[in-house]
């Protein structure tokens, strides 16, 4: 579980204290044998031989007086001292070898970026990061050699090993800077010395961290204070994105962005299309992207491409090729005719409204929306999901399958309030809501599974 | 409080881990879907104990390396057959569970046959599918032919035997196959998924052919091949009111559509048929498949068929002859494939049997097995007087 929790010590000691019943915690995903893993295993185990050592040795060597206490006492506390004894080790291998490791590596990083000629994009924001990452790479790919961190390396670590396999010729990169707690963007931005920004928006998402949407919006903003004068994209569908915008930004969303008037938006199951235009330009886009808010994102990055000097034709080719990425609203279909949406790695409110617009905007065809519901809401909690569950009784969407947990009856509070006509379908766990989708569907069916919830929330 | 159900699975039957994979994909999982019922599975073993254990409602019971040894381990149960369905679990702390509808998920012999159906009827429980005489007849396919070619349905030319048939006059069984006229399938009559089946080109090929099929069955059938061949089936279900599945075309990779093909071949879960190598719905013209509907429904009344069957057909794509080649009144896996692409989810389809076999039990209660008479009385005094 400290594995599954990124080896964060607070993350772990959260999910111990909470757990009732040990014998079912790796119920989606084992151990994955890393040399850090198999360290603190043989380490555990190793604490597991000195406890029973030492009951041993209680029981038959030692003759004091309270042997049996002292025995009892330790088989009692064996489970908590191994569960708590575990994160010594890992702090002090964290303190003695990784930090110092992880300071030469990020340093010899900052110096390689500081003098890559690049031009370096950063994109914070509480959601839609990896997408816009993804789409500017794709667009711009088409008149630049561009790179970017694979996956959602967005860490100090993460940046570091990125940026050591540069060759030093690429015309653009593009960095996710994530943020976890006050700090971690301005950290990143030393780091990696962005020219640009995009910002995608603020919501409730990591909520539990930062105990504040202030504080959110505080570190996400130090992209913007680390940029100053020079451009900063600002998603203007995220209401606290827009808010806190400054006069200087450039606000983009599914209307228009710099001048740039949208119109003719449309999706459906083959993708979505807007047409662009400012003053007698005209570009007609389509994209494989599933949604009216990709619009935005899209138009942003078209935007940017044009700044850096693509011509209309090849941001057009370029945003022509983007397409769903893994587990972001990405369209799947059976050898049944079943369409599954996978949206399991969305998991942030704006990410939910998106796709369950997207799911309503769909006819003719039966719709499931399958949900365990977001973590790390904080005190937002209960009225982020009775929103999830309010907006999505005021859609026509035909079923709503939910996982049991301590947030799915939220929604169903927000669907009882709109006076919900369609059916709740209840699972115990997303496994088993898994194995009866297929039972559940016909040909033609569209069924999007939003967000995945791991081992460690409950 | 949720009513129970009994999933009964496995069995005496060359067909047993088909009817594993039957009772869980789609029957149990959907069942547990549906949220509505308490489910029990009832396991027959292969030497023929009956266990049961909500443990089994997971197929990876049956997966496990150590399975027997598990088995080994599990407490046999009793069933109980008086006014109804009870599994007893026996021993000091006795457990009984009354079982309210019973879902039979055998395939083959001592199951799908019949036997089952005849125990269920005698325990007057409601079950699913067909009722004994359906799943009785629609096991010999030699049977079948006889009631079929009765009602002027279509059947491929046949002939014939037992092992004693064979064993005492084999000259004459190699003569009525002859006059069918080459190649000809060899089959055991009462065995289903395509086991034992051979196609034998010529005389040389046959006696081996015959020898298989003995080694399953007492009963031999041995039909015309139908070259120009389009093999197709048609899954039906209903009680009075027939609704019909998608007309689907098994794209065979073998020379037959076998087992292999049916259920092992391309299918990554291992549950239930295998989809890759059928066509849905069949490739075939309007007029052919309005036949084929007709014909299907025509056989599922004719013998008597209830809840779900399949209907298999033979069509000679020359001369446009539909022949009814056989019938099987338990589906592997429900053909529930076939009926997802018809529109109907393999929850919606095992909720929808549920609701027949209640359904026909309701109406078998109307009717009257028993009446009041002094006949025992009377037989004796008369005789006394007689004499």
């Amino acid at each position: 579980m400290l594995q599954a929790s990124e080896y964060n010590i607070f993350d772990y000691l959260t999910w111990y204290r909470k757990t009732r019943n040990f014998n079912l915690v790796e119920k989606r995903k084992g151990l994955v044998r890393t040399t850090k893993s198999l360290l603190l295993l043989v380490i555990s185990w190793s604490m597991v031989l000195f406890l029973s050592g030492i009951g041993i040795f209680l029981l038959l060597i030692y003759t004091g007086q309270f042997k049996y206490v002292f025995f009892f006492l330790v088989v009692i506390f064996s489970p908590h001292l191994l569960a708590y004894g575990i994160i010594i080790p890992l702090l002090t291998t964290r303190v003695m070898v990784q930090w110092p490791a992880e300071l030469l590596i990020v340093n010899a990083a900052k110096r390689k970026l500081k003098i890559h000629t690049a031009i370096k994009i950063g994109v914070a924001g509480s959601f839609g990061k990896t997408t816009m990452r993804e789409i500017l790479k794709t667009v711009l790919s088409e008149g630049k050699k561009v790179a970017a961190p694979p996956h959602s390396h967005n860490t100090p670590l993460g940046i570091s090993r990125f940026a050591k396999t540069l060759k030093g010729d690429e015309e653009v990169l593009i960095f996710e800077l994530g943020e976890y707690c006050p700090g971690d963007v301005r950290r990143l931005c030393n780091l990696v010395q962005p020219s640009m920004g995009v910002i995608t928006g603020v919501n409730e998402a990591h909520l539990q961290r930062f105990k504040s949407l202030e504080r959110t919006v505080g570190t996400i903003y130090e992209l913007s204070d680390y940029l100053g004068k020079k451009p900063v994209y600002v998603n203007g569908e995220s209401e606290l994105g827009q808010k806190n915008a400054r006069p200087n930004h450039f606000v983009y969303s599914r209307k228009g962005v710099r001048g740039w008037k949208i119109e003719n938006q449309k999706t459906d199951l083959t993708g979505t299309s807007f047409i662009m235009t400012k003053n007698d330009m005209g570009l007609e886009m389509k994209s494989a992207l599933l949604g009216l808010h990709q619009v935005g994102p899209l138009a942003a990055a078209a935007d940017i491409a044009l700044i850096l000097g693509l011509s209309p034709e090849q941001v057009k080719s370029g945003v022509n090729k983007t397409t769903p990425f893994s587990h972001r609203l990405e369209l799947k279909t059976d050898d049944a005719g079943v369409v599954t949406l996978d949206d399991s790695y969305n998991g942030n409110p704006d990410g939910f409204n998106a796709a369950i617009d997207f799911l309503a905007s769909l006819e003719g065809c039966r719709r499931f929306y399958v949900t365990p519901g977001l973590v790390e809401m904080g005190s937002q909690t209960e009225e982020v999901h009775r929103q999830i569950g309010r907006r999505l009784a005021r859609t026509s969407i035909e079923k709503v399958v939910l996982v049991k947990n301590s947030v799915t009856p939220y929604i169903e509070q927000g669907l009882k309030e709109e006076e919900y006509h369609g059916e709740i379908i209840w699972f115990n766990d997303a496994l088993a809501a898994f194995v009866a989708l297929p039972l559940l569907t016909v040909k033609g069916d569209v069924v999007l599974l939003q967000n995945d919830w791991p081992d460690q929330y409950q | 409080m949720k009513k129970t159900i009994a999933v009964v699975f496995g069995g005496r039957s060359a067909e047993h881990d088909v009817s594993i994979i039957t009772a869980h994909t789609p029957i149990i999982q959907s069942l547990l879907a549906l949220g509505q019922f308490d489910v029990w599975p009832i396991y027959i073993a292969k030497d023929g104990s009956w266990y049961s254990d909500q443990a089994m409602n997971d197929l990876a019971y049956f997966k496990q390396d150590n399975f027997l040894e598990h088995l080994a381990r599990q407490k046999k149960v009793r069933i109980l057959f008086d006014k109804g369905l009870k599994i007893i679990w026996p021993g000091i702390r006795q457990k009984t569970v009354q079982i309210d509808i019973v879902f039979p998920a055998m395939h083959g012999t001592l199951g799908e046959d019949g036997s089952l159906m005849g125990l269920l009827r005698m325990a007057d429980v409601p079950f699913v599918g067909c009722d004994l005489f359906a799943s009785a007849v629609s096991m010999d396919k030699v049977l079948t032919k006889q009631i079929l070619a009765v009602e002027n349905i279509s059947v491929v030319p046949y002939t014939w035997f037992t092992r004693n048939d064979w064993g005492t006059d084999r000259s004459a069984c190699i003569e009525k196959i002859a006059g069918l006229g080459w190649p000809v399938f060899v089959k055991p009559v009462h065995l289903g998924s395509s086991i034992g089946i051979t196609k034998a080109k010529q005389s040389s090929e046959l006696e081996n052919a015959i020898e298989v099929a003995f080694h399953y069955d007492d009963k031999v059938l041995v039909e015309k091949s139908v070259e120009n061949l389009i093999e197709v089936t048609l899954p039906i279900m209903g009680n009075e009111e027939l609704r019909l599945a998608a007309i689907e075309r098994p794209l065979n990779k073998t020379e037959f559509f076998d087992f292999s093909d049916k259920y092992l071949s391309g299918n990554k879960n291992g549950g239930g048929v295998n989809s890759r190598y059928s066509e849905i719905p069949a490739n075939i013209d309007k007029e052919l498949a309005g036949r084929v509907e007709d014909l299907g429904k025509r056989t599922y009344r004719t013998l008597g068929c209830s809840g779900i069957a399949r209907v298999d057909f033979l069509v000679d794509e020359t001369s446009r002859q539909i022949y009814v080649n056989e019938v099987n009144t338990l589906p592997g896996s429900l053909y529930y494939h076939n009926w997802k692409k018809a529109g109907i989810s393999a929850v919606e389809l095992v909720a929808k049997l549920v609701f027949l076999a209640e359904e026909r039990f309701a109406s078998q209660q109307k009717t009257t097995y028993t009446f009041h008479s002094d006949i025992l009385k009377k037989a004796g005094g008369q005789k006394r007087m007689a004499g």
